[in-house]
């Protein structure tokens, strides 16, 4: 890790499933967001943030399940999670799981993309009943792609937004802010897998074994 | 394959063999119908003046090209200069023993017609089919083609590998033709290390092309022809590159794309995902009149270089064999004739033309080229 004087730039990317304009989902991972910049500044890092909204990629996102291809555009998005330090995921909750867009992006997310990245993981419904699709659906989703998923969740019901709880949102805010911004900080800048580059290593080692010509 | 040696490129098709519902006279051809058809279409591929007819190898319903070589023999007695290849022959599930003895056969039953495009195969089920397993498809394919080298260049093979059983003194009949092996392709749609692979031998690399963007085909392009320098073979420039493309042309564009779309948006493949003018706008894909055709399929140079092979897949889709039949025509008078042409200028004299058996025993006679070469290396 950089011990130098100079702030290192943290690259978060916000994966923002909501499907509405405007989007509580958003309004969610904005605050997150805000509150894990903060964090990260006390700590002397700079925070440097790129959104992906998967509403405007929901065409994209089919085609490529249906075809196997990526347009530029989904393909820039799968490049800003891969070029990332540490990702902000935030899904409406459906049906007692995340969004069908939201998991559909991860289906077709290369292999690997999420290897070893620091996430924090947030979500939105309409009640606080189903709070625990962070914990039953977001967080093995991740555990599965090999990310390291921050241990606070963040969840925000309708009722959140008001007045009367909505201070209980803003510290669970700050304090998944806090308990991110240090996984941040701690696992510091993180290399893309590059996995064009270990196929082909893998290919050259299986061809070592045959003598080549010349 | 005389016009081919004018501008040093094969044009052709090739074929998935799907027999697939026309989706406007709600009919399906049956398995015998289908086989017939794509006869029928190899011959006349080589009556418009075509140089190339492929056929792909598939195992399951709906497909019918289940023994290729047997197609291909077959089609060999209905043709005269026809060259005849594979898309793809998989190395992984066939005993490369057996490849060695059908094309070795179908060499000599076409007289030097032959060649063959090898790919991994993607179906997992097909696997335990002929006894293999998916996970292995690297390293099958790896220990399989270079056994199959070997079976093509040694008279007496011993061998022992991890996935296969030994061979003791082994000797392959028919020895190929001339004692030249068939050229060999490697057909890659998206897995760079097919690339490596193919330029590891020195051998041809084909990409797929049409399900995904010039981007794609671009990168795996230029690794292959930077790992073909790499491994000795020749220039970046001197490495032989395939492409796959796709049209469906009339004369006027509209028509064309009236037309096509009920087969497109109904296609096995790709149908019910993007639009015709998605899927035209960024992979190879042309549907539109001979001009549209033959201008987008000249830039493909732009991204991959002079290259030696250009199939067109023109059959799938349900499309009745009248329509393909059409297309051909169009193709074989108004489309291959201006591309030869036009491919020809411009191009560097180091690129090398298309390999032929010809090309490869002239080669061979003058003691270069991959035969004395891979002999000198691999036979230890």
């Amino acid at each position: 890790m950089d011990q130098s004087d100079a702030a290192n730039t943290v690259k978060l990317t916000v994966i923002a499933g909501g499907l509405r304009e405007p989007s509580s989902t958003r309004l969610l991972a904005d605050r997150l967001v805000t509150a894990v910049a903060a964090e990260l500044e006390r700590l002397g890092d700079h925070a440097e943030t790129a959104v992906v909204e998967l509403r405007p990629l929901g065409h994209p996102i089919m085609d490529a399940m249906l075809t196997g291809f990526t347009r530029d555009e989904l393909e820039s998005a799968f490049a800003s999670v891969a070029d990332a330090d540490g990702v902000i995921a935030v899904t409406p909750a459906f049906n007692a799981s995340f969004s069908g867009l939201f998991k559909s992006f991860f289906d077709v997310l290369p292999e690997h993309t999420l290897s070893d990245m620091p996430v924090l993981i947030g979500a939105t419904g309409g009640t606080e009943r189903h709070s625990l699709v962070l914990e039953h659906a977001l967080r093995p989703m991740l555990t599965y792609l090999h990310a390291i998923v921050s241990p606070r969740a963040v969840y925000a019901a309708t009722s959140d937004f008001g007045l009367e709880s909505g201070s209980a949102l803003a510290e669970r805010i700050v304090a998944a802010a806090a308990d991110f911004s240090r996984l941040l900080h701690a696992c510091g800048p993180r290399a893309r897998r590059d996995v064009i580059d270990e196929d082909l290593a893998s290919m050259q080692e299986l061809l070592g074994g045959t003598e080549q010509g010349s | 394959m005389n016009s081919a040696e004018a501008c040093g490129m094969q044009f052709g098709i090739f074929t998935v063999g799907d027999v697939t519902a026309d989706p406007t006279a709600g009919t399906t051809p049956t398995e015998a119908e289908r086989i017939q058809a794509t006869i029928t279409i190899a011959r006349k591929a080589e009556e418009v003046g075509l140089d190339v007819f492929a056929t792909g190898e598939h195992h399951n319903p709906p497909f019918v090209p289940s023994s290729p070589t047997t197609l291909l023999g077959y089609i060999a007695g209905q043709t005269e200069r026809l060259l005849l290849s594979t898309a793809t022959t998989l190395i992984t599930t066939n005993d490369p023993v057996k490849i060695a003895e059908d094309f070795s056969v179908l060499q000599h039953v076409s007289g030097g017609r032959a060649d063959v495009m090898l790919g991994r195969g993607n179906t997992g089920p097909v696997y335990p089919w002929f006894g293999q397993d998916i996970r292995q498809a690297v390293p099958l394919t790896v220990e399989h083609y270079g056994l199959l080298r070997r079976l093509w260049r040694e008279d007496v093979v011993d061998w022992e590998g991890k996935l296969r059983s030994s061979l003791q003194g082994f000797t392959l009949a028919p020895r190929p033709l001339d004692d030249v092996p068939p050229f060999v392709w490697h057909a890659a749609i998206r897995t760079p290390d097919v690339a490596e692979l193919a330029a590891h031998y020195g051998d041809g690399f084909f990409a797929n092309h049409i399900f995904w963007p010039a981007s794609h085909t671009q990168s795996m392009v230029e690794l292959y022809r930077r790992r073909f320098a790499h491994y000795g073979h020749g220039t970046p420039e001197q490495a032989i590159v395939g492409l796959g493309g796709q049209v469906f042309i009339r004369q006027n564009s509209q028509d064309a794309v009236k037309e096509f779309r009920p087969y497109f948006d109904n296609a096995p493949v790709y149908g019910h995902g993007p639009s015709l003018e998605d899927f035209t706008a960024l992979t190879p894909l042309t549907v539109g009149s001979p001009a549209q055709v033959i201008e987008k399929t000249l830039g493909f140079r732009e991204y991959a270089g002079d290259y030696q092979r250009q199939l067109f897949l023109v059959d799938h889709a349900g499309l009745p064999l009248t329509t393909v039949l059409e297309q051909l025509d169009i193709l074989g008078e108004e489309v291959v004739p201006v591309l030869r042409k036009e491919f020809a200028v411009g191009r560097p004299a180091e690129v090398p033309p298309a390999p032929t058996h010809q090309s490869l025993l002239d080669a061979h006679r003058a003691g270069e080229g991959p035969l004395s070469h891979d002999d000198h290396s691999e036979a230890r």
